[in-house]
Parts: structure tokens; sequence; C-alpha cells
């Protein structure tokens, strides 16, 4: 009887596997039959600034395609990856996570900063999709641009939690409590997308000396980051002591 | 593999004589990691611009926003009142006659001009004030959330506006 029921136990994964092929294979059988009542193609146009450095004497233009956006996924960067599949191989951009994350994907979507990769194509088909680099960067090529004073400024504040005194490394642990450990949230979670910073006027103008935002704040609040460092800086805020003296295991 | 010929080789070559064995010829090759050498840091502008690389557009494409127009607007504001403080004072100087006599001179001109002339005074007077509050409770910390900005934006916007236009009446 023990054999049977782990013979059964056996088999089941086997049968249900068997099941799931047979069903998809009819659902495709199905989704074939259908083919003929497929939708009717949307075609929506999509702007794109467009800039080779292998000819440099061509100016940046604006290239039109079309797509349909009934044979394409909700997201921007589906529109984009399919121009590059199907219609454009030479079309240049950055992407990586496709789910908001990287931020590689950072660039000027009808007129505002944002992620191709989290931003919803608009449906109205008589507006055209526009897409530009982050604005006021060096384009290495289309829609993508030069992030190396971004990251060197990014280096230069230290981004991380430093010590007057640094104890040696590995000897003790820091201790926290869970409510010192929750102050950091939303500190942190800036993924350097820079869409922020390049859509700052100031940083446009006085990139080489101002820091921008997204480098001064890192949080996903940056005018509530500086007033609460301004609050601290006259005066009126003071910074809390922790719940338990992080270095208590050192001494 | 590498391990192994480094073995036996090492074995082999208790036995032979170094000089004139082909084996010290053969030897295994071991790698290692060594650091790219470091490019000097150029200006960032110079290295982009001596490549030819375009600017990306900025101000032309920026969609217009509540939040750049006010921001904006408050200078531009601040500007035009510092403007005629400085027009008033320089014409306290430099022109002929008193104020009065300016001021009567108005009297004779249309209701429409006279509140024309009052709202050109009054709105930046007006915006500038109450936006320097909202500028002032976000230094406190206050009414930073995005939602927060915006619907104070437009009760800035909505105030200006019906206070500068009683004033001008």
């Amino acid at each position: 009887m023990a054999g049977e029921l782990q013979l059964f136990r056996l088999c089941r994964n086997v049968l249900g596997q068997v099941r799931n092929y047979h069903s998809t294979a009819n659902l495709c059988a199905a989704a074939a039959a259908a083919a003929p009542a497929q939708k009717p193609k949307l075609m929506k146009k999509v702007e794109v600034y467009r800039w080779n450095p292998d000819q440099p004497e061509k100016k940046p233009y604006v290239q039109t395609y079309e797509i349909d956006l009934n044979d394409c996924n909700p997201m921007v960067l589906d529109a984009l990856i399919k121009i590059k599949n199907e219609i454009d191989t030479t079309l240049t951009f950055r992407r990586s996570c496709r789910e908001g994350i990287c931020g590689s994907c950072a660039m000027n979507i009808n007129g505002t900063n944002t992620l191709a990769c989290i931003s919803h194509m608009d449906r109205d088909v008589n507006k055209p999709l526009k897409i530009y680099p982050l604005p006021h960067m060096y384009v290495i090529k289309d829609l993508v641009p030069d992030m190396s004073n971004f990251y060197k400024q990014y280096t230069s504040i230290k981004p991380y939690l430093q010590r007057k005194n640094e104890p040696v490394a590995g000897k003790e642990q820091y201790v926290q409590s869970e409510r010192d450990r929750s102050k950091l949230d939303g500190l942190y979670e800036c993924i350097l997308c820079a869409c922020c910073s390049t859509s700052c006027p100031s940083y446009w103008w006085n990139g080489d000396k101002y820091l921008g935002p997204a480098v001064l704040m890192q949080g996903l609040n940056p005018g509530k980051a500086i007033a609460e460092i301004k609050k601290m800086l006259s005066g009126i805020a003071k910074k809390e002591t922790p719940d338990i003296e992080p270095m208590s295991l050192h001494k | 593999m590498a391990v192994f010929l480094r073995a036996t080789n090492r074995s082999l070559l208790r036995y032979v004589n170094p000089e004139k064995s082909l084996m010290l010829m053969a030897r295994p090759v071991t790698m290692k990691v060594v650091e790219a050498p470091r490019k000097p840091i150029e200006d960032y502008d110079k290295f982009n611009t001596n490549l030819g690389r375009p600017l990306s557009p900025h101000l032309t494409i920026y969609k217009p926003q509540l939040t750049s127009f006010l921001s904006i607007t408050h200078r531009g504001a601040g500007m035009a009142l510092g403007g005629y403080l400085s027009i008033v004072g320089l014409g306290a100087i430099v022109l002929p006659s008193s104020i009065e006599q300016y001021i009567d001179a108005l009297q004779g001109t249309g209701w429409f001009t006279h509140f024309i002339l009052k709202m050109s005074i009054a709105l930046p007077l007006c915006y500038h004030y109450i936006n320097g509050i909202r500028h002032l409770s976000w230094d406190m910390g206050q009414l930073l959330t995005l939602k927060q900005v915006y619907s104070s934006g437009y009760v800035v916007l909505a105030a200006s506006i019906i206070s500068a236009f009683l004033l001008s009446l």
C-alpha cells in the first residue's frame, strides 16, 4: 500500500504536467482559430531624438516611427524595444531591469523626465509619443547621455554613514534599535536615475558647481530633505540621540 | 589541468638537468588579476565638447508645469517689485515735479487705466507676498508632499489673483 501511495505521489505531478501540456495545446489551437478576428491596428507615432557620433556633421534630429499599439506591450520601454527589434536596430538607449529599480532608462518622455519602463503609453493615437534624452546633458548617442559628471559628484559627497572615530572593522557589531533603523527609511532608496537633477534649471545652468537634488539629498523627497537639513543648520531642529549608543559594544 | 601540469612539471624537473632541459621553456602560465590603468580625469565639459557631443534639448522640450511656472513667476514678481521701487526712487531724484502732480495727472485718466496700473503693482505684490508664505512653510519642512505642493500652489494662485483684483478696484 505504502509503495502504491509513493508511486501515486510520483505520478501525480507527471500527470499534472501532461494535463497542463494538453490544455495549453488546446489554448494555442483556440488562439490560432481566433486569429482572423484580431484587434484592428492602432498605429501610434513615436518621435525619438536621434544623434549619431559617427556622423558628427549631421545635426541632432527627431525621427518618427509608427508602431501598432495592439501589437506592443503597454510601456514606453516596450515601444522602444519593439522599434529596435523590428524597425530600426540603430536606435540606442539604456535599459536593464524593466521594472523601475535600476534607473537606466531615465529619459524625457512627453516633456517630463521619467523612467521609460514604468510609464504607460497614452492610447490616444492622435498625440505622438515624444522621447528625448535627459535634458541638458551631453549626448553620447541617441537617448544615451554622459552621466560621468553626475556619478563623479555622487562620489564626491561620500554617500555612506561615517564616524569621527572609526573603530577596527570586524571586531564588534554596531547596535541599533528598530526605531533608530527606521529613521534611515526614505533616505537611501534613491536609484540615481538623475531624473530630478536633470529637470532642475539650476543644475542645467550650473551643473559644474551645483551638485543637484539627487546627489545632495539621497532621498525620495529632495525638497523635504533640504528643509530638514536647513532646520538642523539653523538650530530649529536637533539630531535625536539614538535609543542605543551604536558604539556601546566597542567600549 | 594547470595544477596537474605544474605538479608533473615540478616532479619531472627533479630528474633532468635544468640547463639542458626543454622543460623549462614549457613552463605553465599563471593568470593574475591586474587593475586597469586609470585614465587621467579630464574636464567634463572639455572632454565632451572635444568629442563634438551635442547638449540634449532642455527648456524647449520640457513640459510647462504648475510647479515650475510658480517658481519662475515668484522670481519674476520679485524682480518686478524691485524694479518698481528703483523706478520710483530714481524718479524722485530725476523727475522735475513732485509726486503729487503725477498722481493728479493720473486722476484725469479713465477707470480702466487705473485698474490696469493698480493691477500691475498689486498682482506681483500679492503673489510674491502669499507665495513667500508658502516658501517659508517649506523652510519649516511643511507642505512638501507632491500633492500638497500642487494644492497649495493653486490656493496661492487663486488667493493672489482675488486679492489683487479687490485691491485694484
